[in-house]
């Protein structure tokens, strides 16, 4: 097969705002042919909050905080989660022809790039693999978050890798279920997320992480990625696009209440043990957000709670059960006088003072 | 019509890659949606934003824009025009995109040039439904609808 030239962008360190205003015009620079193929490097110096491009700030920051401690909060070009980014974090970035990837379904791109991606890490010596639908992961627990963006034939797709990780302010600056159980949380949290450095000993260096991924994509997408810079249209587009990415206009363009997205908890006794869930639901579209459970429950392995999170993500609240049922169906899974009836229950209870019919009917609160 | 399980209308016009399908009301609006092709290459959609209405959106720039499995990005634009509004049952609940792709509308605009205009850089008719189906085969898409 042919290869095909692009471009290796090392760009340091960058604030938030001039990292959101460069995806803007790396990606609207490849739209109109005026950039390569490219992959970009980037990291974080200090503690910043960057939300999905359609997500609400006040539903996944916790606003006052940052406010209080000097945290910017910027809103990303691409989809996906709110990220919490410090210096421990390290962004890798392709700017790619959607049409030359030989693939139209979406997924199926996020899932190529992802698993280059893991293909990346396993030669610095983790056994990362690709985790549905976006993510990364080393034995069930999460390491590098992904999200993209398509405009015309370019498309921007992004990854959040952890060198390291401070679970403690991370939960300070997202608004995450099990947040009132503080100290669960950070277990909780410890037990789903992980980085190089809690798994390598040591943190590597960003030029040994950064060539590892950009060997693993060069190969797989049969691409060179030769060192290169910023153009000058690049440049000048950044900084056209800047003020606007620092206006509030930009930043608080969705901004809908954290009301309407409610966190629920629920405790379930059954003979298998203990079982927590943490949930919060889009009243809006009646789905779940994102799920947390936690107890002194046995399964093995121990990656399906992450696993089944993951699954009922973005599920309507009416077919909760049929989601849980679905997902144990294809999983194989030993369980310790625990069933999957203690699942549904366990979230069905959970969801109980806010369920009724498709949608989420929340008191005080306009569905 | 369907070509792949793909659903094709052949009274609506179309762009030259079958990515939006557009209406002509009879008060001269332009209804604008997605088409069976996108909603199914985007996947389960998640959230559909509108522009505001009564702002002015250039051809080239979006009219709105969705999200799917953390992928963002445009329903393209094709002509000057301002929109008008933006349907709310979509907005509320964009997965209705996924189940009923040419009856769940994402934005009423006018065109700035008038409808005819407008509607003369899209594709209808035969000449669409054959490059509907070029389009399904070329890129081996097969289309599936229904709640995510």
């Amino acid at each position: 097969m042919n290869r095909c030239a692009g471009r290796r962008l090392d760009l340091g360190v960058l604030s938030p705002e001039t990292y959101v205003a460069t995806d803007r015009a790396l990606l609207e620079c490849r739209e109109q042919g005026l950039a390569p193929d490219t992959l970009l490097f980037l990291e974080f110096a200090r503690p910043g909050a960057l939300v999905g491009f359609h997500q609400s700030i006040s539903q996944e920051i916790q606003v006052a905080y940052c406010r209080g401690h000097g945290i910017p909060v910027q809103r990303r070009v691409t989809g996906g989660g709110a990220l919490y980014v410090d210096d421990g974090v390290f962004g890798w970035e392709l700017y790619l022809d959607r049409a030359a990837l030989g693939r139209a379904d979406l997924g199926d791109v996020a899932k190529l790039l992802c698993t280059l991606a893991a293909e990346g890490l396993r030669e610095l010596g983790v056994p990362a693999c690709y985790r549905p639908r976006n993510d990364i992961e080393v034995d069930g627990r999460k390491i590098c978050g992904t999200g993209g963006v398509y405009d015309g034939d370019a498309l921007l797709y992004h990854g959040s890798l952890l060198l390291d990780f401070d679970v403690e302010r991370m939960l300070d600056v997202l608004r995450i279920p099990a947040q009132k159980w503080r100290d669960k949380a950070i277990v909780a949290a410890r037990e789903r997320v992980t980085s190089l450095r809690s798994l390598l000993g040591t943190r590597p260096t960003a030029k040994a992480v950064s060539d590892a991924l950009a060997r693993a994509f060069s190969r797989g997408l049969h691409t060179d990625f030769a060192p290169g810079v910023l153009s000058q249209a690049e440049q000048a587009w950044r900084e056209r696009t800047r003020l606007e990415i620092a206006s509030d206009d930009w930043i608080y363009q969705h901004d809908r209440p954290e009301t309407e997205t409610p966190v629920l908890e629920g405790l379930y006794r059954c003979a298998g043990g203990l079982l927590r869930t943490a949930l919060s639901v889009d009243a809006r579209t009646g789905r779940i957000r994102q799920i947390w459970f936690t107890g002194d429950f046995f399964v093995h392995p121990k990656r399906l709670v992450a696993d089944l999170e993951a699954a009922l993500r973005d599920v309507a609240v009416a077919d909760v059960r049929l989601a849980i049922e679905r997902f144990f169906g294809q999983y194989p899974v030993e369980m310790l006088l625990l069933s999957r009836e203690d699942f549904c229950r366990a979230v069905e209870d959970t969801l109980a003072p806010i369920i009724g019919g498709t949608r989420v009917a929340v008191p005080g609160v306009g569905a | 019509m369907e070509c792949n399980g793909c659903e094709f209308r052949p009274e609506l016009y179309y762009d030259k890659e079958y990515q939006i399908w557009v209406r002509r009301e009879e008060n001269g609006a332009l209804t604008i949606g997605m088409t069976d092709i996108s909603q199914t290459i985007a996947g389960k959609i998640l959230h559909a934003r509108v522009r505001r209405p009564g702002t002015r959106r250039p051809s080239g720039k979006p009219v709105a824009t969705i999200e799917s499995g953390k992928w963002a990005g445009p329903i393209p634009n094709f002509f000057d025009c301002v929109i008008e509004e933006g349907n709310i049952a979509v907005l509320e609940d964009p997965n209705l995109l996924n189940i009923e792709p040419y009856e769940a509308w994402v934005a009423r605009v006018r065109a700035v040039d008038g409808p005819e205009r407008a509607l003369s850089v899209l594709v209808t008719g035969e000449a669409a439904a054959q490059g509907y189906a070029e389009r399904c085969r070329r890129d081996d898409i097969h289309c599936s609808r229904g709640a995510r």
